[in-house]
């Protein structure tokens, strides 16, 4: 078309955007983690030694198993709770749109509410789940003072937050299976378990993936849950990777460290989402 | 019989249990928020009750900070909105009509771009903010919660704009409108779903962010999220009512937009996420 030329300068905004904000301080962010730097000094070329110091760091090595422990909990917790969701409303015949928007409202609240909310029915010796925990006998609840009662609270809260996500993709994909498929399993005499585990199952795959992938991506950004319930003590113990890195960041002054766990991040999100980089790379190219 | 009557009862159940966990946490919170401060913790808890304005004229007389998070969130929101929205309505557009390979290429960083964790930048950009003195500044947010949504934005409005007829375009040209004249009068128009969807997720985003505006404000444009927590973590004694009454002002608004939009929820989704 004869309005080409005009396309590059249509891109300018948003390419300025994302280079200036996202894309030029990452590449910074992966040249200071080989440096040694702090505030108000001169970045010192060192190597890998910012790494190796996490290596050697015991906090570091803590923060990495509770974000392995916490994203696994969180993609996995989500994708069985939202296959579980997507399936029930998907057979649901009266009052779906009402379901459906129940499903969606956690979604529109802020974290900081979303940790009032938590709090307040788990609150020591008062709260109503707290009350009602001990009442059955599990004892009370400690998520203030037990570090695996902190991330599995964590891991809770941002379930509940980011459920609609999954459940959303999901059921879209579990609507858009043919029915005539599971008529005919039906015909066959396959029992509806069957047509679930054989059939739908299978046909969403994909979306699967895709809900996984998008899941593991954010919940390794996972911060404000911990922060706003214990600020990852207590002794650092309930810290994961982007509460190690804004400790190291705004309390310790660490640059260089800070930069390599932010590298680490980087790195690790970049792997989990390499399948689907590599498949919307080959679509792009084929299709444009 | 008695077989279909139990998966009708155990279907019941599931989403007695399903509406309780999605909206009892809510629903507990606007409850309380017009319980008196000293019922709030009250066992048995009472669902019905006298109810009362007083933890809002409470937080009238004494969080004055909190409004002025309200005015900044609303600020904020409004020009992330409109920041995102045109120029990702510019980017989509290119995305969709043009078959240039630096095009895809482009289209295909954003996508790469999208799977960084944005929180690594803020160990670069508190200096540089800080020595240009952008810190606690709307502009600074507005412009950060933007480019965090140009991915998604330009692929949602890309996967709009391809459902545009090219003839259109194409008729228009050969009357002699301009480029720009085309975008107004035919795209814009016919891309509104794609231009609210966006709207929509940056909103929802803009208005309830927490971590880059906790650490990039302290007073002038800290918002509401951010006095919120600060409420929940002071040393003093938490005032739940206040923050009862608090949470829930905040969450109308955003509430009521997503209820009434949430069609373009699942499109943005399936648009943005399953696509691509």
């Amino acid at each position: 078309m004869r309005h080409d030329r005009s396309h590059k300068w249509l891109l300018l905004p948003s390419l300025l955007l994302i280079i200036v904000f996202l894309a030029a301080p990452a590449i910074y962010v992966g040249w200071l983690s080989v440096h040694e730097s702090t505030f108000g000094k001169q970045p010192v070329y060192v190597g890998l030694q910012n790494y190796a110091r996490l290596v050697e760091d015991p906090v570091f090595w803590r923060a990495f198993w509770n974000t392995f422990f916490v994203v696994n909990g969180i993609a996995y917790g989500e994708l069985i709770l939202g296959l579980l969701v997507a399936v029930l409303i998907r057979d649901q015949r009266y009052g779906r749109p009402l379901l459906i928007a129940v499903i969606l409202a956690p979604y529109a609240i802020t974290e900081s509410s979303g940790i009032v909310m938590w709090r307040y029915m788990l609150e020591p010796d008062v709260g109503i789940l707290s009350t009602l925990i001990s009442k059955i006998g599990f004892g009370t609840v400690a998520w203030s003072s037990d570090a695996t009662a902190t991330l599995a609270l964590a891991s809770l809260i941002a379930i509940w937050h980011h459920l609609p996500f999954t459940f959303l993709i999901l059921f879209a994909a579990l609507l858009i299976i043919p029915k005539e498929i599971l008529e005919a399993a039906e015909v066959d005499g396959a029992s509806r378990w069957q047509r679930f585990m054989r059939i739908e199952l299978r046909i969403i795959i994909p979306a699967i993936l895709i809900a996984l992938m998008f899941r593991y991506i954010f919940a390794i950004r996972l911060f404000s849950e911990i922060w706003l319930l214990t600020q990852g003590g207590p002794a650092r113990l309930s810290e994961v990777l982007s509460i190690y890195l804004y400790k190291e960041t705004f309390q310790y002054r660490e640059f260089g460290i800070a930069s390599a766990v932010g590298w680490v991040m980087v790195l690790m999100s970049l792997a989990i989402a390499l399948p689907y980089i590599v498949r919307m790379y080959r679509e792009i190219a084929r299709h444009g | 019989m008695g077989k279909r009557w139990i998966s009708a009862a155990l279907k019941a159940v599931c989403i007695i249990t399903l509406t309780v966990w999605s909206i009892g946490p809510i629903a507990l919170v606007v409850l309380s928020s017009f319980k008196e401060a000293k019922n709030i913790f009250e066992t048995p808890y009472k669902v019905v009750f006298w109810p009362t304005t007083e933890n809002y004229r409470t937080l009238y007389e004494t969080g004055p900070e909190f409004f002025r998070g309200l005015v900044n969130s609303g600020l904020i929101s409004f020009g992330a909105i409109t920041t995102t929205i045109v120029v990702t309505f510019l980017a989509g557009y290119v995305f969709a009509r043009s078959r240039k390979a630096t095009h895809n290429g482009i289209a295909f960083f954003m996508l790469f771009i999208r799977m960084l964790p944005p929180i690594v930048i803020v160990i670069p950009l508190y200096p540089v903010v800080s020595y240009l003195a952008l810190n606690d500044t709307h502009i600074l947010l507005v412009l950060l919660y933007s480019s965090f949504y140009v991915s998604l934005g330009a692929w949602i409005m890309r996967s709009f704009i391809r459902e545009i007829p090219i003839e259109l375009e194409e008729s228009a040209a050969i009357d002699g409108a301009s480029l720009f004249q085309m975008i107004r009068m035919i795209i814009i128009p016919l891309s509104k779903p794609g231009i609210i969807t966006v709207a929509l997720f940056v909103f929802v985003f803009a208005w309830n962010e927490y971590v880059f505006a906790m650490i990039f404000t302290t007073s002038g444009a800290r918002t509401a999220p951010v006095v919120i927590a600060e409420w929940l973590s002071t040393a003093e004694g938490v005032q739940w009512g206040t923050i009862f009454a608090a949470s829930t002002i905040q969450l109308v608004p955003v509430m009521l937009i997503v209820l009434c939009l949430q069609r373009y929820l699942v499109t943005g989704l399936t648009a943005g996420a399953v696509k691509g």
